[in-house]
């Protein structure tokens, strides 16, 4: 599974890595996503599934698997 | 500088159709609590845009779609110059009062201070804060939850945060609860020029003694020409950081431990998970969603036609979140409060370009407040025939919330 981020689209709620810290940090600028495995291994991709349904922002996508 | 350019027009491009009876700032009879007053439209024939004559005019959205463009549709729905009742003019909070681009300015200031590694850092502070409160009436065995606890943990960590010394903490609770609940335009007024008045007194003491605090940062804020910023823009951004995290995080939480003083199941259900991250920042949102306080403001840019309905320039709108928290289509279950809800894209710190900057404080105030209080006191209720009063207005809350428990032995 791939996850994609649109930065720009990305306000900075960190919904995404309190689901799933794994795949997903915040930078420390804006608190915006940035995504530290955007090939997301078997077992964390219910947990990064929930991060991506879990962004208020729809700035998160699912582009594979 | 000519008066009135942003005053809402009169309502006559609003169909009698469209038009519900409805004071943002009062209870109908027989109700005294703010969720309830402002719940009570989703179940009533309002339609689900609505115009009110009251505090001068204004829309309402009660659907989480519209809240939602209203939060990010910054090109229709407008910041600047928002008050409702109508107030011209009306202090530009930076960076919360100005319309992209222009937010960026002050945004990017404080955006750093924020982020979820620097709150990372404050939860040491945040949890000695908590137990130094909780030491001081654990073992009465009752407090008033609003003055004992909820109105000093927010305004001690914005005392901590800005290097203000502590003797000022009942001072700051004070104003920042007149500024949310006041209903009286003259005491209003003076609650502002009190607010002023403290911030600008605090930023020059602080220039004289510039450290890494939240008020150095803005004193040391230098413009791409290596100017400072604008005076009154300083003073603003302060005022802003001042009202928006106090009595918020106060009327959150009181909401929250209303809900808990009542539902041994649920504090049953947070003890068991109070030490898994994971799970209890997916119970918090819950909370977060079923208790949120804000109705934010916003202004029609241009004469409009929006979901068919006429909306003229300078039309206010009000988004009341907690009423789009609570739609259906997008919550299962919406009035049932799941600790475990997995999808949960609630609204409560809005959403688009001013999603609140201090979301992440916030919630990790309560959070950690949670953690504390329930490892001391598991078990709690609502002290017995005690008179809960709650308030409307731009933030929904209680004014009292007394708690009992068994003090342990």
């Amino acid at each position: 599974m791939k996850v994609e981020l649109m930065h720009d689209v990305c306000q900075g709620h960190a919904r995404c890595q309190e689901r799933c810290p794994e795949v997903f940090g915040t930078d420390e600028v804006e608190g915006k996503c940035v995504i530290l495995q955007p090939d997301v291994p078997p077992e964390l991709e219910h947990k990064a599934r929930l991060g991506v349904k879990n962004c208020p922002e729809g700035a998160l996508v699912i582009t594979s698997g | 500088m000519s008066t009135h350019r942003y005053f809402p027009p009169a309502p006559e491009h609003v169909p009698a159709a469209l038009i519900h009876e409805f004071d943002i700032y009062r209870f109908s009879p027989g109700v005294n609590d703010p969720l309830e007053q402002w719940g009570n439209l989703l179940a009533s024939d309002a339609p689900r845009i609505f115009y009110t004559h009251h505090n001068g005019g204004h829309w309402v959205f009660l659907d989480y779609e519209d809240v939602r463009e209203g939060f990010r549709n910054d090109a229709l729905f407008s910041t600047f110059q928002t008050p409702i009742p109508p107030i011209e003019p009306y202090p530009v909070m930076q960076p919360q009062g100005v319309d992209p681009p222009e937010h960026k300015k002050f945004r990017s200031l404080l955006a750093p201070l924020f982020t979820p590694v620097a709150v990372e850092k404050m939860r040491l502070e945040l949890q000695q804060r908590s137990n130094a409160l909780l030491d001081a009436f654990v073992d009465r065995g009752h407090c008033e939850f609003g003055r004992d606890f909820a109105s000093l943990l927010p305004t001690g960590m914005f005392l901590y945060l800005m290097g203000m010394p502590e003797d000022r903490l009942m001072e700051f609770v004070h104003l920042a609860e007149v500024f949310m609940r006041s209903n009286d335009d003259a005491e209003r007024a003076t609650n502002i020029q009190q607010i002023y008045t403290v911030i600008g007194e605090y930023l020059a003491w602080r220039s004289t003694r510039l450290g890494e605090d939240l008020g150095s940062v803005l004193v040391k804020a230098r413009d791409e020409n290596g100017q400072p910023y604008d005076q009154q823009d300083v003073l603003n951004c302060g005022f802003l950081l001042f009202v928006a995290g106090l009595d918020t995080v106060t009327s959150t939480m009181t909401f929250i431990w209303r809900h808990l003083a009542r539902n041994h199941a649920a504090r049953r259900a947070l003890t068991a998970i109070i030490d898994d991250r994971e799970k209890l920042s997916v119970a918090v949102d819950e909370l977060l969603r079923m208790h949120a306080v804000p109705n934010i403001y916003r202004r029609v840019k241009k004469d409009m036609v929006y979901r068919g309905i006429t909306m003229r320039e300078n039309d206010r709108v009000v988004l009341p979140v907690s009423v789009a928290n609570r739609n259906e289509s997008v919550f299962e279950n919406a009035d049932t409060i799941d600790l475990q809800r997995e999808i949960n894209n609630h609204l409560t710190f809005g959403a688009g370009p001013h999603r609140c900057v201090g979301s992440h404080l916030a919630k990790t105030e309560v959070t950690i407040a949670l953690q504390e209080w329930l490892r001391r006191i598991p078990e709690f209720g609502v002290l017995a025939d005690a008179e809960i009063l709650g308030h409307m207005g731009p933030t929904l809350g209680f004014n009292r919330l007394p708690l009992s428990w068994t003090p342990a032995r």
